[in-house]
């Protein structure tokens, strides 16, 4: 596959010049001013990029505000310059970077559609021969001779959506822009970018709508900070960008706890590592329960990881699918009939689910060295949000504790397929039917 | 600098349909609109002939009516263009910041279609002379290297202080001072013939004729333009320009059309960031 774009040792440098004179009266005063206090603040907005994008490809692009991701859009729509470092697309770029931005509201849609063609570069024949696919793509057939200023904003969006993706480009820049119209025009633009992507069109997409991103791009790409933190495989980068979001805004309320009860020594301690700065998988620590551990540890438990379906170790895992708890132990001498328990509770506190091998009748005899005890759920029914697991080991009747940790090990819930986005249940093996005397549901 | 050349090319579909959004927002809904645009000369013209031939009587031009029309519509057409290409770039950044397309697209618009307005005024002028019993000479050939001229001047400076006001956002201010100088220092209202060869000032003999014309290409346009139209003030017929002065004219005028470009060129990149 050809290469459309290719981003070398990309950098953008923004000087937040305070000082630079805005007008000619400013430069000859600043000739009489002391230069003393001429600090200049500059930040960078992108540092170092790399990646190439070959022809065809559905690339996502996600990040918090402020990573880079529509400074990384001007820079391949030619609005900006790069501080450093090379730009090389080839092939006609369209960017619906905001919507009707070119749009002049004396003239009509019909001369505005003519306009912003020749914005982008194209000639009157051409735009003459896509106008009436534009026109109805965009359902102004009857207002299209109107002034746009008459236009409802609905009407005037759907007119900017239908000539930006209607223009043949090669590449398409789309950067948030998803959430315009109504429910069914969304679903229409979404069909369209769908279907110029299986024409080979070279399509990038920023949204902060996850969804969309796992469900059009295979491929990802994660700005952090103006640096490129993953680019892979869809599922995975939007998985990993997802337990780092929740581990940043856990350490960020664990910062602020700390802040106000500053007994709580272990908060303390994670609030210093804090500062968003936390690698992907060390701040995924339950906020409301400080972790807690106690018992005699005759028996103690090691580690307790989350297995997929596959048996992939996971820290973010899916609704509705496969999952196994493993409590890891390692006993110090032969225990008798113990019991493993696991608790899951919510990080405001709530606590979902319990088990343990003595309610579920699983009879262990003895056990001594180390070993592992599975705790498989077939179908995740939690929605959502995160969580985190504590595990115990103690005797039959309960009297005594080997060992038990508290909230100790966290973990996310991300929806994945699943529609159902209300409560904290998704009802595994639900359906619905109808009975009726006409209607025949499918 | 070639393909950026070829670039402007591919990009001529945006150039005629902002002329004519220009255009079209100019003269909107109404035939008036076109005479709006040809009130403001005329009445300066009946201004300026009511002061120098009724007020100050003693400039003793002929016909003084298409003397000073003559350069008033080129004069308007440069300093129009001049004045509304300033907010050429800063008033469409919605577009400059959202949009690639080559910039000067944007203040060489404004030019030609002020150019147009100039042309849809010359018929006006054309009867004036008529009127005036001034013969139309085979000299008016000379006209469409002239105004070629002037475009080039034109844009060359529209492209100069469209990006300056991107910088230095009073450049609109201190260009409407520089205009009206501009307009006193150039003869369009007076003939050229009565500045002085020589002048004596703090000591110096200036000689202020010639540094008019090396100092200020607008004077040799307007001249040249009066030249083919008119005469000289001595009430000559239409004459040629001569050619080493038209030579001289032309070169200047493209020269800086180079240097404007150039200086654009050179600053375009920051716009998107600046605005």
């Amino acid at each position: 596959m050809p290469i459309r774009i290719h981003v070398e040792r990309v950098s953008k440098f923004f000087a937040l010049h305070k000082d630079r004179p805005r007008s000619f009266q400013d430069a000859v005063l600043a000739l009489f001013r002391s230069k003393k206090h001429r600090e200049d603040e500059s930040f960078w907005a992108l540092r170092y990029i790399n990646f190439t994008v070959e022809s065809g490809e559905m690339l996502g692009i996600i990040g918090s505000n402020g990573s880079g991701k529509s400074t990384l859009f001007k820079l391949l729509s030619r609005i900006i310059n790069p501080s450093s470092g090379k730009v090389t697309v080839s092939g006609r770029v369209s960017a619906l970077l905001e919507l009707g931005a070119g749009f002049q509201p004396e003239l009509s849609g019909r001369e505005n559609i003519f306009l912003y063609g020749s914005v982008l570069g194209i000639s009157r024949e051409e735009m003459n021969a896509r106008l009436p696919e534009i026109i109805s793509f965009a359902e102004l057939e009857r207002f299209i001779d109107v002034p746009v200023k008459f236009y409802s904003s609905g009407m005037y969006v759907r007119l900017a959506f239908a000539v930006a993706i209607n223009v043949q480009a090669e590449i398409l820049l789309i950067d948030e822009v998803l959430a315009v119209g109504d429910r069914a025009f969304q679903d229409k633009c979404l069909d369209r970018i769908a279907s110029l992507h299986h024409q080979g069109v070279t399509i990038l997409l920023i949204s902060h709508d996850l969804d969309s991103i796992r469900r059009l791009c295979s491929r990802v790409i994660w700005l952090n900070k103006g640096e490129v933190r993953m680019d892979g495989p869809a599922n995975q980068v939007v998985n990993e960008y997802l337990a780092f979001v929740y581990a940043t805004e856990e350490a960020k309320a664990l910062n602020k706890k700390a802040v106000n009860q500053s007994q709580d020594s272990a908060a303390g301690l994670l609030a210093e590592a804090d500062d968003a700065e936390l690698p992907v998988d060390a701040g995924l620590v339950d906020s409301h329960h400080a972790t807690k551990r106690w018992g005699s540890r005759e028996a103690e438990i090691t580690d307790v990881v989350l297995l997929d379906e596959q048996g992939n170790e996971r820290l973010t895992v899916t609704t509705g699918e496969p999952l196994t708890i493993v409590i890891r132990y390692q006993a110090h001498q032969t225990i008798e009939n113990p019991v493993f328990g696991v608790l899951i509770v919510r990080n405001d506190g709530i606590l979902m689910s319990g088990s343990n091998t003595s309610m579920a009748h699983y009879q262990l005899d003895t056990i001594s060295g180390a070993g592992e005890v599975h705790y498989h759920i077939a179908k995740l029914p939690l929605l959502e949000g995160r969580f985190s697991i504590t595990a115990a080991i103690h005797n039959q009747d309960e009297t005594k504790v080997y060992d038990y940790h508290q909230s100790s090990y966290p973990f996310s819930v991300h929806l994945g397929d699943v529609r159902e986005r209300y409560g904290m249940l998704y009802m595994t093996d639900a359906h619905w039917s109808h009975c009726g005397s006409d209607v025949h549901a499918q | 600098m070639l393909s950026s050349l070829r670039e402007l090319y591919q990009y001529r579909g945006l150039l005629a349909n902002l002329v004519i959004r220009d255009l079209k927002v100019r003269y909107k809904g109404s035939v008036l609109g076109f005479v709006w645009s040809l009130l403001n000369p005329l009445l300066l013209m009946l201004v300026f002939t009511t002061v120098f031939t009724v007020m100050v009587p003693n400039l003793a031009v002929p016909k003084y009516p298409v003397f000073v029309l003559s350069a008033l519509l080129p004069w308007n057409f440069f300093s129009s263009s001049v004045a509304s290409s300033i907010t050429s770039i800063v008033g469409n950044s919605h577009l400059v910041k959202k949009v690639y397309f080559p910039r000067e697209v944007l203040p060489i618009s404004v030019v030609i279609s002020s150019f147009v307005n100039l042309m849809l005024a010359f018929p006006v002028l054309i009867l004036f002379i008529v009127f005036s019993h001034i013969p139309l000479t085979i000299n008016l050939l000379y006209l469409p290297i002239i105004m070629l001229a002037q475009v080039a001047f034109t844009i060359g400076i529209a492209l100069i202080v469209s990006a300056l006001n991107v910088f230095f956002r009073d450049t609109g201010i201190i260009m409407e001072v520089v205009l009206q100088a501009w307009f006193f220092m150039t003869p369009v209202v007076y003939p050229l013939e009565m500045l002085p060869e020589w002048r004596l000032l703090w000591g110096i003999m200036v000689p202020v004729r010639r540094i008019t014309y090396i100092l200020n290409p607008m004077a040799s346009i307007i001249a040249s333009y009066r030249s083919v139209l008119y005469g000289n003030s001595y009430g000559a017929a239409p004459l040629a320009p001569a050619p080493d002065f038209l030579a001289r004219t032309v070169v200047t005028s493209l020269l800086v059309l180079v240097v404007g470009y150039w200086f654009f060129r050179r600053q375009n990149h920051r716009f998107g960031e600046e605005l």
